[in-house]
């Protein structure tokens, strides 16, 4: 998969919620590019298009984001910060997909520029329903800002 | 938990409000709908000045971006600047389909964008989804106020 | 001007007829030079009026105040030459002729001089040439002249055109566009309507109601065309190289609905890459696929497209198996709002494949279609070959 053309990006360190997640966006058709990191500090290189990822292009962002908040290396909330703190990144949409119950939690990521928070439900088939549901949503209602004209270009190699 | 969500609707069209409303009369709890239609209006309503003193908070706001007297992209940036009002959610729900409107108006800090498509049952869905998403799956600020 | 002591033949001392008058500036420092040119002049027929100057000075002044037919300058004047008269006459900004007359010089200056621009070059022992020299410098002027009026002039009534289409453009864009909104609002609310007080009001009402939700969505289908049609060539629309087998993939995914309710096939092989709008040639192809499956026969859709070089040209081909076209009409369906059948038969406002040419016509290309009533029809457009030449993607079905 060219990680130019990620349409989801699931920062998620928990594999159990990875696999539900995954299965669910897929059984839905809901997204076919969905790229998993599983701490801060990837998460950011991703988008920052740095590192590991140093060969991605600015011009080509993920259609969402779904951060959980407590991750390895540097946590959601920092995650958060520093991508709508940027002008080249602020424009994603981010949601934030935690298990935290957290009041403060709630108000501070809406106050740092989240798109949406979402609290992961611990029932096995809400969780499923809560992903549907958000990935319809954020893949379908929602108009997803493009930097960049979107243009069929001569394919290199498929 | 409150349970009756308000939306505040900002849209210069009556006819684009009663068919939103019309949608949301459908949902289960019932939305309260608040309506204003432009956007010195709206700042006032979500400031609760003059006559809107005793104007229910918004838990989520829907707004056009072409108004009369103050446009949505100031509305929204003056709300996302705006320490005490900026976490309530805003829904850009707009019949422009222009890239630098979309991505504008996330550059201001709306939340969403939502085209207002041209159709009856498109608009009826897509406000339909609007409420489902915002009011069945996510979670919003200032919940537990009154 | 005429001299009873003149020694010179009777021709010199009137002219024959209204002579043709002739403006002359002399760059001459001999008075007696001055009189053989005048009177050669005179001799061929010209009416003269004149101006002499010797210096550079006296040249540029007389330029800008007077108004020549012509430059008559002598090679070696005391300061300054020939060719600077040439170069003070570019420096002036005007085109008159120059014809150098002079004593004998060397070739090489002579040829230099009609290099950097003289009209000619006359010996002053060869002066009876002068007149003749003089007409046909006239006369390139003239020819000159008459081209650059008749460019200038083209160039205008091009722009007027241009302008002129592109508010005809801008008008139909912005009456399509304004029209959308309150469209919009008929639209949805005759439909809210029918769908609240269906079976509540009598049956007539109801029938009523159907018509005006009816022509509402028609009007906005109407609308929609007219925007995609006034669109094209609208802005500088973008064109890059574009991998025609995505595009057909798109316009295919487009009509999913179209093609799943009529089990409709479209196959599509070897489509090359050419230089092309993605999003045009992606609207073509979905009216053209469009187009096929709608007019179907009895049997499913079969459609087929395909791409040959054909010279410098891509000969785009979709192919189908539908109702076909009589041949009386294979020229007019390309005509804005043209149908051929009734809106009970299928539907449609006869504005697709106006769109269709006017995207070719804006690729440089040309559009036709070959049919046989009952059996189907081809619809071939052409667009300029890219180079380098891509190798073509592969076999493709649905």
């Amino acid at each position: 998969m060219n990680s130019n053309s990620v349409e989801i990006l699931l920062v998620e360190d928990s594999q159990d919620d990875v696999d539900l997640t995954l299965h669910t966006l897929r059984k839905e058709n809901l997204a076919n590019h969905i790229m998993i990191v599983r701490d801060g500090e990837e998460a950011l290189d991703f988008l920052f298009c740095r590192g590991a990822f140093a060969d991605r292009s600015f011009e080509h962002p993920p259609r969402l984001v779904l951060l959980d908040l407590k991750l390895p290396k540097v946590d959601g909330t920092e995650v958060l910060k520093q991508i709508k703190g940027h002008p080249r990144t602020r424009t994603i949409p981010v949601v934030i997909l935690t298990s935290s119950k957290e009041e403060r939690d709630l108000m501070n990521t809406y106050d740092l520029g989240a798109n949406s928070f979402i609290q992961k439900p611990v029932d096995f088939d809400q969780f499923r329903k809560t992903v549907k549901q958000l990935g319809l949503y954020w893949l379908v209602t929602n108009q997803t800002p493009v930097t960049t004209s979107i243009s069929m270009a001569a394919r290199r190699t498929p | 938990m409150k349970t009756n969500r308000e939306i505040l609707i900002v849209d210069d069209n009556p006819a684009d409000i009663d068919l939103a409303c019309e949608a949301l009369s459908q949902g289960s709890p019932p939305t309260h709908v608040s309506s204003v239609e432009d956007g010195v209006e709206a700042v006032a309503f979500l400031n609760r000045d003059g006559k809107y003193a005793s104007a229910r908070r918004p838990d989520l706001i829907v707004l056009d971006l072409n108004l009369p007297r103050k446009d949505g992209r100031t509305v929204l940036v003056e709300v996302k600047s705006d320490p005490n009002l900026r976490r309530t959610p805003i829904v850009v729900f707009s019949t422009s389909r222009a890239p630098h409107d979309i991505a504008g108006s996330f550059e201001l800090g709306a939340n969403s964008y939502v085209s207002k498509p041209g159709d009856l049952e498109g608009f009826l869905a897509a406000i339909t989804s609007i409420e489902r998403f915002w009011f069945h799956c996510a979670r919003l600020p200032h919940e537990e106020e009154l | 001007m005429i001299s009873a002591q003149s020694a010179l033949p009777v021709v010199a001392a009137a002219p024959k007829a209204a002579g043709e008058k002739l403006s002359v500036l002399l760059v001459e420092d001999s008075a007696s030079d001055v009189e053989l040119t005048l009177n050669e002049l005179r001799r061929g027929g010209f009416e003269v009026s004149f101006d002499v100057v010797q210096t550079a000075e006296d040249f540029a002044s007389c330029l800008r105040s007077g108004s020549y037919d012509v430059v008559l300058t002598d090679y070696n004047l005391p300061q300054w030459t020939g060719i600077e008269a040439l170069e003070l006459l570019r420096q002036e900004g005007q085109d008159i002729p120059l014809i150098l007359v002079s004593g004998a010089l060397p070739d090489v200056t002579a040829v230099n001089c009609i290099k950097e621009g003289a009209g000619d070059y006359i010996l002053k022992d060869r002066l009876a040439r002068l007149p003749a020299a003089v007409r046909s410098a006239l006369q390139k002027k003239k020819l000159r002249d008459d081209r650059e009026h008749a460019q200038r002039d083209l160039a205008q009534k091009a722009e007027e055109l241009a302008r002129s289409n592109r508010e005809l453009e801008q008008f139909a864009y912005v009456a399509s566009h304004d029209l959308q909104e309150p469209l919009r609002m008929v639209a949805a609310y005759t439909q809210l309507l029918g769908e609240k007080y269906h079976g509540k009001l009598d049956e007539q009402a109801d029938k009523y109601i159907g018509y005006a939700v009816d022509g509402a969505k028609r009007m906005q289908t109407l609308i929609q065309d007219l925007l995609a049609f006034s669109r094209v060539g609208r802005q500088k629309d973008a064109f890059s190289l574009t991998d025609t087998n995505a595009v057909v993939e798109q316009a295919v995914s487009n009509l999913t609905a179209a093609i799943g309710e009529s089990g409709a096939i479209v196959k599509y092989d070897g489509l090359p890459v050419v230089v092309a709008n993605a999003s045009l040639l992606a609207q073509l192809f979905q009216n053209l696929i469009g187009n096929a499956i709608k007019f179907h026969g009895g049997t499913a859709p079969e459609i087929r497209v395909t791409a040959q070089k054909q010279a410098a040209e891509w000969v785009f081909a979709v192919t189908d198996n539908g109702i076909g076209i009589a041949p009386e009409y294979l020229d007019d369906i390309f005509v804005i709002f043209k149908r051929l059948h009734t809106r009970n038969e299928y539907p449609g406002n006869g504005i697709g494949l106006a769109i269709c040419r006017k995207i070719v016509e804006q690729h440089g290309g040309r559009i036709w279609v070959t049919s046989q009533e009952g059996q189907g029809s081809t619809f071939k457009f052409s667009l300029p070959a890219s180079e380098p030449y891509f190798q073509p993607g592969p076999n493709c079905e649905n």
